[in-house]
C-alpha cells in the first residue's frame, strides 16, 4: 500500500468534507467538495483505497495543487 | 526471437513475446510475415539477430487487412539498426500506399550501438526512419515494455497509444540519462503510464496486461475506417440501446451549481456499451470518446462538470484539438455536449500559452469538414460556448435547461456593479437577476442562433436524425482533411 496525496485541481473554498479518516473509497469518489467558479466541485480519490488524513477544514481556502487529504491505495 | 532463457523469463513474468503479441492481436491464422530472414548488417552478428529484432507482416483484425510491426526485445533489445529500420519503414509506407491501418508494438532499447556510431552509422541508421506522416491511415501503438528511441518516436506520431502498466515511453533509457547528465532517474517517473496518461496525454489508455492492450487496439480500430478515403464501419445496434434515456433527468441537476459525471450521460445517449474514451485521465474537464449512434461511429466532445466544473484548461484544449484532428481525418462526425463555465484562466494558464491553445482548438473546429452537431445541456458561457460548437455546428440544439451568456450572471453583477454580495445582498441579487435575463434557450432559438430546443430525454433521437440529415452525400461522406498533417503533440 502506497501513501498517496489527494490534491485539488482547482482553487476554491472547502464546502463539504465527504469522506472521513479510515473510510474506504473507490477511484473518483468525492473526498472533499469545493465551492469554486459558482459551483460545487468534487476533489476525487485518484485511486481506490482508504483515507488516512483530512488536511483541510470547512470554509478553508484551498489553492490549486494543494494537498487536501492523504490516503493509502 | 532471442534465447530460450530470455523468452522463459518473460513467460515467467506473464509478459508476451513479440510473436505471441501478434497472435493475440490478429484474427486467428491471418498473419503472414515479411522479412523473417533479415538479420543485422554487421559482420558476425547474423546468428544473434533473427529478423533483426522486429517481427513484421500482414494480418487481419475483424476481417480487415492491417499491417503490424512488433519489436522483439529479446533480440538485441530490438535496438534500432539499418535493416530493422528499413523493415519497419517499408511496412508503414506499404500501409499508407495500400490504405490499411498500421499497428506498432513498441518495446525498444533505443538505437543500436555500435551500429549507429560514427558518421556512417549516423548517416545510415540515424537517417533510416523517415517521419513524414500524414493521417492517410490510422496508426495505433501499444507500448508494452521499456521503450526508448524508435519505439517512442512511432508512438509519438500515432493516433492512438495504449500502454501496459509497468511499461515506459521516453526518449532515452535511464542509463543514457545517467551517463549523459548525471541524473539518477526512476523510469516510471520519467515516462511511466501515469506520466503519459495524466501529465503529458501522450498515451490514450493504460491497461494491466499485454492482452488488454492488444484488445484495446482491436477495439480502437473498430471505430475507424481502414483509410481516410473510406467511411467508418457500421455495426449492428446492441439491444437495449436508448432504453434508459429517461434517466438523463436523474443524472443532470437543473441547478447550475451542482456537478455530475457527463460520461454517464454519454452512456445513455450512445449505443449500449459503445463508449470508448480517449485520454480519459488527461484534461479530465473534457471528455473525448468514440461511440456509436444507431451503429455509426461518432466522436463525442463533452464538458465534464465533475472535474474543474467542466471549465476548459490548457490540457483539455490540447485534447480537443487532437481529437477533432483525428475525427476529421477519418470522416468521423463530431458531437459536442456543452456544459461549460468558461476557460480556466489565471497566471498558470497564461504561462502555458492558453490563448494559443484556445485558438488551436477553435482553428481545428473551423477547419473541420465532417458533420458537426452540438447540444447545449446547461450553461455555456463566453468564448468556450463557441469552442464547444456554438454557432459553428451544422445543427445545434439546446436542452430546455440551457443557459447561454458571456459569463455567469453573478460574475457579471460583481464586475459591473462592484457590489459586495454580503454587504448588500438585496442590491446584488437584483443585479444578478438583471444579468440572468435573455439567457434562455428560447432567447437563442428565437433569433435562429440555435436550431432547436429539445427535451434532454430526446437527445439520442435528435442526434440520430440529424446525423442522417447532415451526412455529406455529395462527397460520400469523405471530408477534405485539412488537418491531415497537423502535429501529433501540442
Amino acid at each position: 500500500m502506497a501513501e498517496i496525496e489527494i490534491k485539488s485541481e482547482i482553487a476554491g473554498k472547502v464546502w463539504l468534507i465527504e469522506a472521513g479518516v479510515g473510510q474506504a473509497v473507490e477511484e473518483e469518489d468525492a473526498v472533499i467538495i469545493l465551492e469554486s467558479m459558482k459551483m460545487e466541485i468534487p476533489v476525487v480519490a485518484p485511486v481506490s483505497g482508504k483515507i488516512t488524513e483530512i488536511l483541510v477544514e470547512k470554509d478553508e481556502a484551498v489553492a490549486e495543487g494543494q494537498t487536501v487529504a492523504r490516503m493509502e491505495g | 526471437m532471442g534465447s530460450p532463457k530470455r523468452l522463459a523469463e518473460r513467460a515467467e513474468a506473464g509478459i508476451l513475446n513479440a510473436r505471441q503479441r501478434i497472435e493475440a492481436l490478429l484474427d486467428a491464422d491471418s498473419f503472414h510475415e515479411s522479412g523473417l530472414f533479415a538479420v543485422s548488417r554487421r559482420p558476425g552478428m547474423a546468428d544473434k539477430s533473427p529478423a533483426d529484432g522486429v517481427v513484421d507482416g500482414y494480418g487481419r483484425i475483424d476481417g480487415r487487412e492491417v499491417i503490424v510491426c512488433a519489436q522483439d526485445f529479446t533480440t538485441l533489445g530490438s535496438s534500432s539498426a539499418i535493416n530493422n529500420s528499413n523493415k519497419s519503414m517499408k511496412m508503414w509506407q506499404t500501409a499508407e500506399k495500400n490504405g490499411v491501418p498500421f499497428v506498432y508494438l513498441s518495446e525498444c532499447s533505443g538505437a543500436r550501438i555500435p551500429d549507429i556510431m560514427g558518421a556512417v552509422g549516423m548517416g545510415s541508421v540515424g537517417e533510416g526512419f523517415i517521419f513524414s506522416r500524414r493521417r492517410l491511415v490510422p496508426w495505433a501503438d501499444a507500448v508494452l515494455g521499456m521503450s526508448f528511441g524508435g519505439g517512442t518516436w512511432v508512438a509519438s506520431v500515432s493516433d492512438f497509444v495504449v500502454m501496459r502498466k509497468g511499461a515506459v515511453m521516453a526518449v532515452t533509457s535511464p542509463r543514457v540519462n545517467t551517463v549523459a547528465i548525471s541524473e539518477q532517474i526512476d523510469p516510471e517517473e520519467m515516462g511511466g503510464w501515469r506520466v503519459q496518461t495524466e501529465i503529458t496525454g501522450k498515451a490514450d489508455l493504460a491497461v494491466d496486461s499485454d492482452e488488454d492492450a492488444l484488445q484495446a487496439i482491436r477495439d480502437y480500430l473498430s471505430y475507424l475506417p481502414s483509410n481516410c478515403e473510406e467511411l467508418p464501419p457500421t455495426v449492428a445496434v446492441p439491444s437495449g440501446s436508448g432504453d434508459d434515456g429517461n434517466r438523463i433527468l436523474d443524472l443532470v441537476p437543473e441547478e447550475r451549481r451542482r456537478t455530475y459525471d457527463v460520461r454517464k450521460v454519454i452512456d445513455l445517449i450512445a449505443d449500449r456499451g459503445s463508449m470508448f474514451p480517449i485520454k480519459e485521465r488527461f484534461g479530465r474537464s473534457l471528455v473525448t470518446c468514440f461511440a456509436r449512434i444507431e451503429g455509426r461511429t461518432v466522436g463525442i466532445i463533452a464538458n465534464n462538470p465533475m472535474f474543474k466544473g467542466g471549465a476548459l484548461d490548457v490540457d483539455s484544449c490540447d485534447k480537443a484539438t487532437s481529437f477533432i484532428t483525428t475525427c476529421d481525418s477519418f470522416n468521423v462526425p463530431l458531437i459536442f455536449l456543452a456544459d461549460v463555465p468558461g476557460f480556466l484562466i489565471g497566471v498558470e494558464g497564461e504561462h502555458k500559452k492558453v490563448p494559443g491553445k484556445i485558438m488551436n482548438f477553435m482553428q481545428a473546429l473551423e477547419l473541420t469538414t465532417v458533420p458537426v452537431l452540438s447540444v447545449v445541456m446547461r450553461k455555456s458561457y463566453g468564448q468556450a460556448y463557441i469552442n464547444m460548437g456554438g454557432g459553428r455546428s451544422d445543427e445545434m440544439a439546446c436542452w430546455f435547461t440551457a443557459d447561454i451568456s458571456f459569463v455567469d450572471p453573478a460574475v457579471a453583477a460583481s464586475i459591473v456593479t462592484g457590489l459586495d454580495p454580503k454587504a448588500e445582498p438585496e442590491r446584488f441579487a437584483a443585479a444578478v437577476e438583471e444579468y440572468s435575463l435573455g439567457c434562455s434557450p428560447y432567447d437563442l432559438a428565437g433569433q435562429y442562433l440555435a436550431h432547436d430546443v429539445i427535451d434532454p430525454r430526446d437527445t439520442r433521437q435528435w442526434l440520430a436524425r440529424m446525423l442522417e440529415a447532415h451526412q455529406p452525400r455529395r462527397t460520400g461522406g469523405i471530408g477534405a482533411h485539412h488537418m491531415q498533417s497537423w502535429p501529433f503533440t501540442y
